[in-house]
């Protein structure tokens, strides 16, 4: 009696995860391409490259554009959500290559992962956004308030330290908080914070809805400004120099595109950010230069700048050589802006 | 369940009634907060969700967070139960493993995230793998107190039969078992829903908890919102099929009081 119950119950519940199972990896569409000569040997190749959905990446998604209408080679970006997953996946050798915030890459060469910056991923597009409410016209008047950023690994986060120094303020006197970047714009309209320091879009919002206004932008405080950089595993660069050459070409020539026509940037990003075009329009221009893709070479001396203000912040315990972290030699000499297929 | 004082049309109407109740509190709320980016209106949520419905992407989640947490959970049932059966009439196994079993059920299985992302990567196995860690552990203590909650006359009568080891097994102990395990197994099923949807959020690239980091990385809190109650439904769903496991003839005496 028991048992017929149970078994119709057992039957019932593998019956439901088979079900499911089909429909999850849907094995006919396999069969369906292995039916039209579509085997894995035609197929082209790609290379996998992480970013975030901030418009510091927008490269990213705009190469993964304009690599679609090739015949031999695709790059497929691949976005997370938070650099920590970012981390894992670079650690457990399944992403080789990724835009990431600088300092945080300093730290994992520092760990002994031997990744290298190739390349920059934009210029700017960050801002300092406070409570409009307040009065705040400096970062003396935060003295004793709360200031969010998006890591102690972020490059924001060492350019405040800078200014609090070059303004007169202690680090102890304004009281930092780590906050995941798309919550600060809602953290600052209910007023749990009083200032915040973060790569584009999510300082935008707080701008266009009112409840936010700009204290800095990025340009203003440091100019040429980085938080990202194109890194790459030295297993790609070993393993297929060609296609890390490729990379940082198709970065280069998107950018170059990107920085004259933002209009149609902000168009085809937004899908892959997924987030509204106007925001991502609004960023890309007004005004313009909020946020740049052009002269992405990094130079061993700014570099070494946001390095020393980490060294020295406690961020990296031991320096980290520039000669290991930059491999420079991938850099087209001449960029064009890219074109466009389709 | 005896319900006193309540007749069969209030309780169909009450439920609706604290529904609609909610909904057009949450409406007047939602006019008084100047942007719907902080508080959406239970409009811009019915949009959102037609939206995700229209573009199959709805469809595409829910299948996926469905995978997950129906493999890793029947994981866990299939290798929970035989263990906490085992360690149940063991004595010598549950001291060896009871303390170990006891550690691991009170670690949170969040806390495995970074392991999941290193060993299996993105996608359908760390969710799987977090699923099976949330509903093992509990699996094999519930069997376990359960085995240890049949009176010990049960086994001398069945040895005065002539029951050998396995007709124990199977005529005593196992129906003896099955309605605490069964509610364990309800139990943990909701925990197994609640923990997908966490880990789809850190170590996912599609499902409904991935859906609403998604939507909140966005910045779209309609979306948010309508992922959510996506989400709570299908929890009752699979919740009141559960229940219905507990209807079962030979089953119902250990839900009768």
């Amino acid at each position: 009696m028991l048992y017929k119950y149970l078994l119709k119950w057992l039957f019932g519940a593998i019956a439901f995860l088979l079900i499911l199972a089909l429909l999850r990896f849907q094995p006919w569409q396999h069969l369906n391409s292995s039916l039209w000569g579509e085997t894995s040997q035609t197929r082209i190749e790609s290379l996998d490259v992480g970013f975030l959905p901030v418009t510091c990446h927008l490269t990213c998604p705009v190469t993964d554009y304009a690599s679609r209408t090739s015949i031999d080679f695709r790059f497929d970006s691949q976005r997370y959500t938070d650099f920590p997953t970012m981390v894992e996946s670079i650690r457990s050798g399944r992403l080789e290559a990724t835009f990431m915030i600088v300092p945080l890459a300093m730290k994992l060469r520092e760990q002994g992962v031997p990744v290298r910056i190739v390349y920059l991923g934009h210029r700017d597009g960050s801002t300092v956004m406070v409570r409009p409410d307040l009065n705040i016209n400096n970062l003396q008047d935060l003295r004793g308030k709360r200031f969010a950023i998006p890591s102690k690994y972020s490059n924001q986060y060492l350019v405040i330290r800078r200014l609090m120094s070059e303004q007169g303020v202690n680090p102890e006197e304004i009281n930092f908080v780590e906050l995941p970047p798309p919550d600060m714009p809602g953290a600052l309209s209910a007023r749990a914070i009083d200032a915040y320091f973060v790569g584009e879009p999510f300082a935008a919002r707080a701008e266009l809805s009112g409840t936010g206004k700009i204290l800095y932008h990025a340009k203003d405080i440091w100019p040429n400004f980085i938080s990202c950089a194109l890194v790459v595993h030295e297993n790609l660069i070993n393993r297929r120099p060609e296609v890390v050459a490729d990379l940082v070409r198709g970065i280069a020539e998107s950018g170059e595109w990107a920085e004259n026509n933002r209009e149609e940037a902000a168009r085809i990003a937004a899908p892959y950010f997924r987030q509204d075009e106007a925001v991502v329009r609004h960023v890309l221009t007004r005004p313009p230069d909020r946020v740049s893709f052009q002269m992405l070479t990094p130079t061993d001396e700014e570099l070494q700048r946001i390095h020393d203000i980490a060294l020295e912040s406690g961020i990296l315990d031991k320096p980290v050589s520039m000669q290991a972290l930059v491999d420079r030699s991938f850099i087209p000499e001449v960029i064009r802006p890219r074109t466009f297929n389709n | 369940m005896h319900q006193t004082g309540i007749n069969r049309f209030q309780r169909r109407v009450l439920p609706l009634a604290v529904l609609l109740f909610v909904i057009i509190s949450w409406y007047i709320i939602s006019l008084f907060v100047p942007s719907n980016s902080v508080f959406p209106s239970p409009v811009d949520v019915f949009f959102g969700f037609l939206e995700e419905a229209g573009s199959g992407r709805l469809a595409n989640d829910l299948i996926a967070s469905l995978f997950r947490v129906t493999a890793g959970f029947f994981l866990a049932v299939f290798l929970g139960i035989p263990l906490g059966l085992w360690m149940g009439v063991q004595p010598f196994a549950r001291a060896a493993l009871l303390p170990t079993i006891n550690f691991f059920r009170n670690l949170s299985p969040l806390a495995w995230i970074p392991f999941a992302i290193l060993w299996f990567g993105i996608g359908d196995a760390p969710a799987v793998f977090l699923i099976f860690m949330a509903a093992f552990f509990p699996i094999v203590l519930a069997t376990i107190a359960a085995v240890g909650n049949i009176p010990a006359v049960y086994f001398r009568v069945g040895s005065d039969y002539g029951m050998n080891r396995w007709e124990i097994l199977k005529n005593i102990t196992f129906p003896a078992i099955a309605p605490q395990v069964i509610t364990s197994l309800r139990v943990t099923a909701g925990l197994s829903w609640l923990v997908v949807v966490a880990a789809e959020m850190i170590a996912g690239n599609d499902g409904l908890g991935f859906a609403i980091w998604d939507a909140r990385n966005g910045l779209r809190m309609d979306l948010l919102v309508s992922g959510m109650i996506v989400i709570g439904l299908i929890g009752v769903i699979l919740d009141r099929v559960l229940v219905q496991l507990t209807e079962i003839p030979s089953i119902r005496w250990g839900y009768e009081r």
